[in-house]
């Protein structure tokens, strides 16, 4: 029997913009098994990247309950939860958030510098990284010189640097062009076969159609 | 929109920024308005003392020295602080500009909306910077006058005028440039958030892992950053510089005035003279810190003198160690014009000198015997000649053009004598005129001492005093120990300079603010990228050791340029034969090291801020 990756019940979260409540999600409950593929979709607004910030541990609820791999989130300190993001998440940003001063491999490199890996292996992995992505020509690059598709590419492999069991891309594919995002979505469904648990906000038909499952999310609640 | 309207609505629309640099802006307009306001005031409660005639033209031209120094360097740094300020504000709206070029603005527009909003910046912060500053002038002088000073409170109008005009026309200058080269850049490379920080690849990119990941980070953050790191460098360099010329030169001006002073009067040694000359000779050298009446004396009258057998007494006590006769009188002195080089025709001379004449003290030594140590320009009198004279400095600067090449004319219608040397010497206020004690006797036409100064073993000091006022008591003469007024002079010159070193702690805010600023401004663009690293999986402590690491290595850097640069010019251009004792350099170093110390710890606060916004929030904000 597979164990469950992620686990929220009644999960809320408020935000308080010029005195005015806005509940993004709402009562939301969620059960993801390990190796799952879940896309959600729903429109601008509906808090698909507020849910993945949520489950990325990026930030806490306001009420409910949100379980990653056996981890109760809301029941930890900052400290723990940098770690538990070093070890378990892998994030990939609609605006890929590389570091701008950091070249390409650096931003790789950084993460698992992060997790206290050797020099030697750092150097190796970011290299093999940055290669699966194709994009080991752009290595001392920085984010500015490469186009938003590269800058994907640099994100999705930093993301998988750590060799996370759980990744959560917003929005992968939502600043590129047809052809780049087909690039990325290829490689989404390498990590796929490779049994690593995939959670996607999306509003890209063919991601959805990668995906084992896919729910929507509209008010603050989520559909199957 | 109107070229105010957008200004205004950008401004507000920033509020933590547009509240950082109007704050920095504020406090170092505050700041340098306070300085100079101080300065001036402090200034003329110096040049009191010397119009008073109590402190002699040696001592005054060191501190009028030092307080043209320090308020050189504040006025140099208001402005360089100001402009780097803006310069700040103004390369984080780099990409908002590329923005609007790509939209279409035309670059004159982008240049009129943000000079306007750099105008509304910098008029507010220096209209609130000077009410600040005015008011902290009025508080730490009353506070000051409360605690014994008595600075005046006079604020002078043109002083903040200019002040003000030069921090305002200075951050126009500086801080238009960034807005001017923006407009000129092409949107492409204005929205590229590495052209605004001038980041290359090659700079720190092979640091050793033993540095440690936060370290490194911060490195390549300076070394990517390195647009705002230079300025940010030079900005607190210059600060740094001038609190090291506020602490080390007060404190060398402090010592080596000491020094002069110990050197004219010298430790260990006692006064034996007739008690109504005993009497008037201590206040002849008190004057220098308090202002006394004298009564008429007839220095030469035969009650004063002391005789032969008596010196032949006490020079043979065991713990005398040097015994210095001396005859002393007051007398009229004149100045006696000198031919010296044209300095335009090189071939030719020129005639100087105004025969000026004042009242001097006279005093014969015997060279050989003398046991004090002036500091001397020139010669030491009768060092190769029994013949010349050596003027205290204050009469060399008020009566003499170019004293070592003029005579002097003691007593009416005497002969000029030369002039070899010029001492320091708090002896009524500096105006005093030393010749051989033969020289003297040729001139009045008798001999003999009224003073004898004695220089005693300290070990034994309280033996050898009683052994010397036995033998004096017996020809009706007095003791009188000279350290306990040397120390009282010691005393005064202390107050003195910690009048002026009250200064340095403004130029401490100045550069905790200067760093704050920056450090806020720097973190608040940064606050991103902070926020990326600890979705990566930075802990809080290693975002806290990237903040504090570019802090320490920034303040470091400019600790190390800055501290060499005060040093450099207290001792090469401020102070003439400075003197810094051991202890000194360590109080200094210990000081000035408390200082980087301190700024280190205010850099704790923009990092602790930064480590405790939330992620979700750092990450949304740009």
């Amino acid at each position: 029997m597979k164990e469950k990756a992620v686990v929220a019940l009644e999960l809320c979260r408020d935000f308080d913009i010029d005195d005015v409540v806005v509940e993004v999600v709402k009562n939301l409950n969620l059960t993801v098994e390990e190796g799952e593929f879940v896309s959600i979709y729903g429109p601008s607004g509906a808090g698909k990247s507020t849910l993945l910030n949520l489950i990325g541990a990026l930030d806490k609820p306001t009420s409910g309950k949100i379980v990653v791999f056996g981890h109760d989130l809301a029941t930890y300190d900052e400290d723990f939860l940098a770690t538990f993001r070093s070890a378990y998440i892998g994030f990939v940003f609609q605006s890929y958030n590389l570091i701008s001063t950091l070249t390409a491999l650096e931003n790789i490199a950084f993460v698992i510098e992060l997790a206290g890996w050797k020099r030697e292996k750092i150097k190796s992995r970011s290299e093999t990284l940055l290669k699966l992505v194709g994009l080991n020509h752009r290595s001392n690059h920085f984010p500015a010189q490469l186009s938003g598709g590269e800058r994907q590419r640099v994100a999705l492999a930093r993301a998988l640097a750590n060799n996370p069991p759980l990744l959560l891309a917003d929005e992968p594919t939502g600043n590129l062009d047809t052809k780049t995002g087909l690039e990325i979505i290829s490689i989404l469904e390498k990590i796929k076969d490779e049994g690593k648990t995939v959670i996607v906000a999306t509003h890209d038909e063919k991601l959805l159609k990668l995906a084992t499952r896919s729910l929507l999310l509209k008010d603050g609640r989520l559909t199957e | 929109m109107s070229e105010i309207g957008f200004p205004v609505k950008d401004l507000s629309r920033r509020k933590t920024q547009t509240a950082l640099t109007i704050i920095g802006l504020t406090l170092v307009t505050a700041a340098t308005i306070f300085l100079v306001v101080f300065g001036a005031n402090l200034g003329f409660e110096i040049s009191y003392f010397a119009k008073e005639g109590r402190l002699t033209s040696g001592f005054t031209s060191i501190l009028f020295l030092v307080i043209l120094t320090i308020s050189i360097l504040n006025i140099i740094t208001g402005p360089i602080l100001a402009s780097f300020l803006v310069r700040l504000t103004m390369s984080e709206r780099m990409r908002d500009i590329g923005v609007m070029k790509a939209s279409g603005c035309l670059s004159g527009s982008i240049f009129a909306y943000f000079f306007t909003e750099l105008s509304l910046l910098i008029f507010f912060s220096t209209l609130t910077g000077v009410m600040l500053g005015v008011v902290t002038f009025y508080v730490a002088t009353t506070l000051l006058n409360t605690a014994g000073f008595s600075i005046s409170q006079n604020l002078n109008i043109e002083i903040i005028i200019v002040v003000s005009v030069i921090l305002i026309v200075f951050s126009h200058i500086f801080g238009a440039s960034p807005i001017r080269q923006a407009a000129k850049a092409k949107p492409t490379e204005a929205m590229s958030p590495i052209y605004k920080l001038k980041t290359t690849a090659g700079l720190g990119k092979k640091l050793p892992s033993t540095l440690g990941l936060p370290f490194k980070i911060a490195v390549r953050n300076l070394f990517r950053r390195k647009s705002v790191t230079t300025q940010t460098i030079i900005c607190l360099t210059v600060v740094l510089t001038l609190t090291t010329v506020t602490i080390a030169g007060g404190t060398v001006a402090n010592q080596t005035t000491v020094s002069y002073v110990e050197r004219a009067v010298s430790r260990n040694t006692v006064l034996v003279a007739h008690p109504a000359l005993a009497d008037h000779y201590v206040n002849l050298l008190s004057r220098f810190f308090e202002e006394k009446e004298l009564e008429q004396l007839d220095y030469l009258a035969q009650a004063l003198r002391i005789s032969e057998s008596l010196v032949s007494k006490l020079a043979n006590i065991e713990g005398v160690t040097g015994v210095d006769p001396r005859l002393i009188l007051e007398s009229p002195v004149q100045e006696v014009p000198g031919i010296v080089p044209d300095p335009v025709d090189q071939t030719g001379a020129v005639l100087i000198g105004d025969s000026r004449s004042d009242e001097a003290l006279i005093l014969g030594i015997d060279p050989e015997k003398v046991v004090n140590d002036w500091l001397i320009f020139g010669r030491k009198v009768g060092e190769t000649t029994q013949e010349g004279t050596m003027i205290g400095d204050s009469l060399a600067a008020n009566m003499f053009t170019d004293s070592l090449n003029q005579k002097i004319k003691i007593f009416e219608n005497s002969l000029p004598y030369d002039i070899v040397g010029v001492c320091v010497d708090p002896l009524n206020t500096g105006k005093v005129v030393y010749m051989p004690l033969e020289t003297l006797y040729n001139a009045l036409g008798e001999s003999g001492y009224n003073i004898l100064l004695l220089q005693i073993d300290s070990s034994e000091k309280q033996e050898v005093i009683s052994q010397i006022e036995s033998e004096a008591s017996a020809e009706n003469l007095m003791v009188v120990e000279l350290d306990p007024i040397l120390d009282k002079h010691v005393t005064y010159l202390g107050n003195i300079w910690s009048l002026v070193m009250f200064l340095p702690i403004f130029s401490l805010a100045t550069a905790a603010i200067a760093l704050l600023s920056y450090l806020m401004l720097s973190i608040s663009s940064q606050q991103h990228e902070l926020g990326i690293m600890r979705a990566l999986g930075a802990k809080p402590k290693t975002i806290i050791r990237i903040v504090f690491s570019q802090a320490l290595i920034i303040i470091l850097v400019s600790g190390a340029i800055g501290i060499f640069a005060g040093f450099f010019i207290t001792f090469e251009f401020l102070i003439y034969d400075p003197v810094m004792p051991q202890y000194a350099l360590i109080n200094v170093s210990a000081l000035l090291l408390t200082i980087l110390g301190l700024l280190c710890l205010s850099s704790l606060y923009p990092a602790l801020k930064a480590a405790k916004k939330t992620i979700a929030q750092a990450i949304s904000e740009i």
